[in-house]
């Protein structure tokens, strides 16, 4: 008895020693971590999720659909749905809501679309750089066809000889002649292009940008939408369309009178100091005449207090009377009567039409519905008698199903996969969806669509109004990047999206610690960067990629002098992750900026990330140097020759995802599967 | 002896599972409503002192259960002399209301166990208080009588911690403020009336609970007056009874959207004879209203189905007294807890007006143009805080003293007034905040341009003070 006791003793006391400092340090640990002083002590709350042992990563995770895309057969009797994170083409029955097949095509595959004979689907894989050509009698893969980087959107030609393919990342339109499976032609179009569409005459088609033309900060901003010629395949013209962005899709009429465009109206060069009354994100659609001089006219779909953040698709009806938006951020689909809007344009002067594009009340006029939907509503396709909607529910695993009469929900198709929802899942559902902001008035991927950046510099206005202007980041693969924000002062991603962020920016409650730690896991471990298919396929480079790696990694200059640690390129941006994650002074602060260090930014994937420097004030990397580098303190440049600039920026723009880096011996290679 | 000690036991069981049963019910009362009765006949109304429409004398809090109507209410606060405005916290265990201990005593905010019914006082001032409703973060908002106060104010709202402590302002402008009620969205809406310089019609303001961002929610066409507390129903609407005559007892029961307040009143009582004292919308959908078919009846409350826009069920009425609110003890959701700017190391906030030329007077749709203005002056109660000039772009960047109220005119070259002056303004220690232009549409957004404004250094106003002594600052 008494050993009993005093071993109880020993251990008590053991525990006491161990459990009470042991306490104390997780305590610290995690108030340092999430710079507060009240997250729960759960180890498993956090380390479970951000962990990178494939073991637990497996234990903790599930496999998704995330359906992006969704097109209807001729007869109506089938849909087709691209699965982005299966790298499948499902195929379903839409009648009985039952899934037919799941055919693997390609990494991340996009968009799809069926030839009118219905014998052939076309699968767009934006991480493989081809379409999978997909025999309907036989449901399989019977062709590759290769394209640009990042292809997305796809159209027939008008006589259905060709494929157009838009290539989102290369920013440009591949034209594909179908009988011989070969690209043809490589058409230039604006930034991160994401879809197209031909007009109902088959005359031109329509591709829309996503990424505002590189301007100087301060300079009206503008997104080209790219207008194609269907018969020469040539490009007819670039369509400015001012103050906006993010135009993900387009729809024509059936009369061909009119074609509609999702945009978002970003206030980047407006301080942001408060999200009442739309100080900081406006969405609506863009509705470009056919005839006269082919105006754009720009309307919201949000209203006074109330903003239906992130349009994605957009469809219309077969009569041409109703048009559906999937608000993406708000989990909603926004009907649009389109007489009304035809109406208020006739009767609007261009100066009205131009205050309606700053109106939050005009769309009282021209919405007549919002209708709920599962998680963060993507594509969207009608029947062919355009009685109902699909609506690809991208982060709810399902097909949502629409009444075009009713204008409600009538059925939902659900794609099969696990209805668990893991940690991660719910941190991509939450930095997908607009409800923790001030009246719905932004998402996370508003400003970083697809989990990257959107290209602007904004004025955050955190000191004072027209200072310390700031270019957005990239979200992709920062896990193991602290610190972070431009000037470091985050040392967690915790403490990025903890109350500094619902103060700054979101200006509403902060997210609850459990779903703090999702979104965090999300960031940290969910996101990663598409294959470098455009400077670096294999990761075998390129000569002038080999010697622009020698000038990276030089230690001395072209006179044979040693280049002081601090000024070597590889000293301040080792790989895996191209930074070594101190602060730095590059002699890159403006006038405008405090005086401070800058956090050193991560290279991987940075041909992806223009403009650059905090302020964004270089449009190339060329000019980092060029321009802005000149006292050779970001590097040592000055001795290089225009050839030595050139192949650096070549071996830049050849970096790649940190997994890459770490694990040479994968090879980035498309993934073609028949 | 043995039969003593079973007894004891079966006692002592019998007593630890009414404990156990009461703490896993929390025995707050769910599913009861609490009602004002009103026995004294009422004075001609006051707007400014609230004497006889918020203060009303001998009012009593009852609490009845409507499943049980033939029960007789139980008087809650039968050690008031007189006490009204109650709200139930989002957890459906305690009610906040207003009270006065004894009569010719200050009203005070106190807060109720609903399960033991014991009271405890919340504020302790020498003014009267009114109108309490719960914040998120165990906070409450409250309307003070503000005497003798510089503002010139009538009363005004204020936060404080439902102890009592940590009392701040949130309104600095010669306003009046009654009937505070917190939306989903977190902010503050109340009944707000200009006093100063002139008395101008009620309207509802909106703002965060830290006082910023205040601005314009609701004002009806001329005459018509808000004169009860708003209620958010579940379907994104605000309820609340507006007076179309100078009587501040009664009105019709209308809603606005909370998408579109300016523009979407509705009467929800157009088809009714008499008048409506009070509304309270439950989170499910459920209507209360305080309701009399004549000037010869008496308040008695009912269900309304504010959808089909009919009267239901009369809950509750009485012969002697005016039944004039009533509010349902349930658990229910709880708003957004804001963030807040505020600094109160901060002496000043900022604004930045886009262009003091766009005004909804000057308008596409009126096809009205004004002449355009190169100078702003900025007045303050009792003075003018200063005279400055825009630039080109019509943009001006402004320091301002923090918690001072100010109106803005445009001025032409000639220092000819062109525009104004509007409403009042005012900025938090810390805030920053922007316009579009001067008496703009209020539905508009700006455009997404460059200020020149903002390329230069704020212009400290009041203009003669110079040399505020800021706390440095730090870079977000």
């Amino acid at each position: 008895m008494k050993k009993i006791l005093l071993a109880a003793g020993v251990i008590a006391i053991i525990s006491i020693v161990v459990f009470i400092p042991g306490k104390r340090w997780a305590r610290a640990h995690v108030n340092y971590k999430t710079a507060t002083d009240d997250h729960p002590l759960k180890c498993t709350d956090c380390h479970a999720y951000i962990s990178k042992s494939p073991l637990i990563s497996r234990l903790v995770n599930r496999d998704y659909f995330s359906p992006v895309n969704v097109t209807v057969s001729g007869d109506g009797k089938l849909l087709f749905v691209t699965a982005q994170d299966a790298d499948e083409l499902i195929v379903a029955d839409s009648e009985k809501g039952e899934i037919i097949k799941k055919i693997s095509v390609g990494n991340k595959p996009y968009g799809v679309i069926i030839d009118k004979a219905g014998k052939k689907a076309y699968v767009s894989n934006q991480w493989s750089d081809n379409v999978s050509v997909i025999d309907l009698d036989n449901l399989k893969v019977t062709d590759t066809l290769a394209t640009g980087n990042g292809p997305a959107g796809m159209s027939f030609s008008s006589d259905e000889k060709h494929l157009y393919v838009v290539n989102s990342y290369s920013s440009d339109l591949t034209v594909i002649d179908l009988e011989e499976g070969v690209e043809k032609k490589r058409l230039s179009t604006g930034s991160n292009p994401t879809n197209i569409q031909l007009s109902p005459d088959g005359n031109e088609l329509y591709v829309t940008a996503r990424r505002a033309a590189i301007v100087p900060y301060g300079e009206p901003m503008a997104t080209e939408l790219t207008v194609i010629n269907d018969n020469s395949k040539r490009i007819k013209t670039y369509l400015s369309v001012e103050s906006a962005y993010l135009m993900e899709n387009v729809a024509f009429t059936p009369s061909g009178d009119l074609a509609l465009v999702t945009l978002i109206r970003p206030k980047n060069l407006i301080p942001t100091l408060q999200v009442e009354r739309g100080w900081m994100m406006n969405h609506g659609f863009g509705v470009i005449e056919q005839k006269g001089d082919g105006r754009i006219i720009q309307l919201l779909i949000d209203e006074p207090q109330a903003y239906y953040s992130d349009p994605f698709d957009i469809v219309i009806t077969p009569d041409g009377r109703r048009a559906f938006i999937s608000s993406s951020g708000v989990n909603l689909i926004t009907v649009i009567d389109i007489d009304s809007v035809r109406q208020l344009i006739s009767e609007s002067t261009p100066e009205m039409l131009s205050l309606w594009s700053n109106h939050l009340g005009v769309s009282s006029r021209y919405v007549v519905k919002r209708i709920p939907t599962g998680a963060n509503p993507k594509g969207l396709a009608l029947s062919p008698d355009g009685k109902l909607l699909y609506v690809a529910e991208h982060l709810e695993d399902r097909i949502g199903v629409i009444s075009t009469e009713s204008l409600e929900m009538v059925n939902t198709i659900n794609l099969g996969k696990s209805h668990r929802v893991t940690v991660l899942r719910h941190g991509r559902k939450l930095l997908n969806n607009a409800g923790r902001t001030f009246q719905n008035q932004y998402s996370c991927y508003t400003c970083h669509p697809d989990e990257h950046e959107d290209g602007l510099v904004y004025n955050m206005a955190s000191k004072d109004m027209g200072r310390n202007v700031t270019n957005t980041q990239s979200l992709r693969d920062i896990g193991d990047t602290p610190p972070f924000k431009w000037n470091g002062k985050n040392q967690t991603v915790y403490k990025q999206d903890g109350m500094r962020f619902s103060t700054v920016l979101t200006r509403t409650e902060q997210f609850p610690y459990k779903d703090l730690d999702a979104i965090t896991a999300y960031i940290m471990r969910g996101i990663s960067y598409p294959p470098n298919l455009l400077y670096n396929p294999d990761g075998k480079l390129t000569e002038a990629q080999k010697r622009g790696k020698k000038i990276f990694e030089r230690t001395t200059d072209n006179f044979g002098n040693i280049i002081t640690e601090n000024n070597r390129c590889v000293t301040c941006h080792p790989a895996p992750y191209y930074t070594n994650l101190l602060p730095a002074d590059v002699s890159t602060l403006a006038a405008s900026d405090d005086s401070i260090l800058f956090d050193t930014p991560h290279l991987n994937n940075i041909y992806a990330s223009p403009p650059y420097l905090h302020d964004g004030r270089a449009n190339t990397l060329e000019e980092i140097w060029t321009l802005y580098g000149k006292d050779d303190r970001h590097g040592l440049a000055g001795d290089m020759t225009k050839i030595d600039l050139n192949d650096l920026v070549e071996y830049l723009k050849s970096l790649r995802g940190p997994a890459y880096e770490i694990n040479e011996s994968k090879i980035q290679r498309a993934s073609i599967r028949k | 002896m043995r039969n003593k000690m079973i007894f004891t036991d079966i006692a002592l069981a019998l007593l630890s599972s009414a404990i156990l049963l009461t703490s896993c019910t929390g025995n707050s009362g769910e599913g009861m409503i609490i009602i004002t009765e009103s026995v004294s006949s009422q004075g001609k109304p006051d707007f400014v002192t609230g004497e006889s429409w918020r203060y009303l004398p001998q009012t009593r809090l009852l609490a009845f259960n409507p499943e049980h109507p033939d029960e007789s209410p139980e008087i809650i606060t039968p050690d008031f002399y007189s006490a009204r405005t109650p709200e139930v916290s989002y957890d459906g265990k305690f009610l906040i209301f207003a009270a006065q201990q004894n009569e010719n005593e200050p009203w005070q905010i106190w807060e109720m166990d609903l399960g033991s019914l014991k009271a405890r006082q919340v504020t302790s001032s020498s003014d009267n208080s009114i109108d309490p409703a719960y914040l998120p973060g165990r906070r409450v908002v409250f309307s003070r009588l503000s005497q003798n106060d510089s503002l010139k104010a009538g009363h005004t709202l204020f936060t404080c911690n439902l102890d009592g402590t940590d009392l701040q302002r949130i309104t600095f402008n010669p306003h009046t403020y009654f009937a505070p009620s917190v939306l989903k969205d977190g902010r503050v809406i109340a009944i707000s009336r200009q006093v100063y310089p002139y008395l101008d019609e009620p309207a509802i303001m909106v703002l965060r609970p830290d006082g910023t961002k205040a601005e314009l929610f609701y004002k009806g066409v001329k005459g018509n007056k808000p004169v009860s507390r708003g209620w958010e129903t579940a379907d994104g609407r605000i309820i609340f009874i507006e007076s179309e005559n100078n009587s501040y007892t009664g009105g019709k029961l209308v809603s606005i959207n909370y998408n579109r307040p300016l523009h979407s009143r509705k009467d929800l009582s157009q088809s009714m004879e008499g008048d409506f004292r009070s509304v309270f919308a439950m989170t499910d959908g459920r209507t209360l209203v305080s309701y009399r078919t004549s000037e010869n009846d008496l308040y008695s409350i009912y269900e309304f189905d504010s959808e089909n826009m009919l009267l239901g069920k009369k809950l509750y009425s009485s012969t002697t007294a005016n039944i004039i609110e009533a509010v349902a003890v349930y658990e229910h959701e709880r708003p957004r807890k804001l963030p807040s700017e505020v600094d109160m190391g901060v002496k000043t906030g900022l604004l930045l007006c886009q262009n003091i030329n766009v005004t909804g007077m000057s308008s596409p749709e009126t096809g009205f143009s004004l002449p355009l203005a190169d100078r702003i002056e900025v007045i303050g109660v009792d003075s003018s805080l200063g005279v400055v000039e825009v630039e080109k772009d019509g943009s001006v960047y402004l320091k301002v003293s923090a918690d001072m109220p100010f109106r803005i005119r445009t001025l032409d070259a000639g220092g000819k007034t062109v525009n104004g002056p509007g409403g009042w303004y005012w900025l938090r220690p810390n805030e920053r905040r922007g316009c579009i232009g001067c008496h703009e549409d209020n539905e508009m957004v700006p455009t997404n341009r460059y200020a020149i404004a903002i390329s230069k250094d704020p212009i400290v106003l009041p203009v003669h003070v110079s040399g505020i002594k800021e706390k440095k600052i730090e870079l977000e």
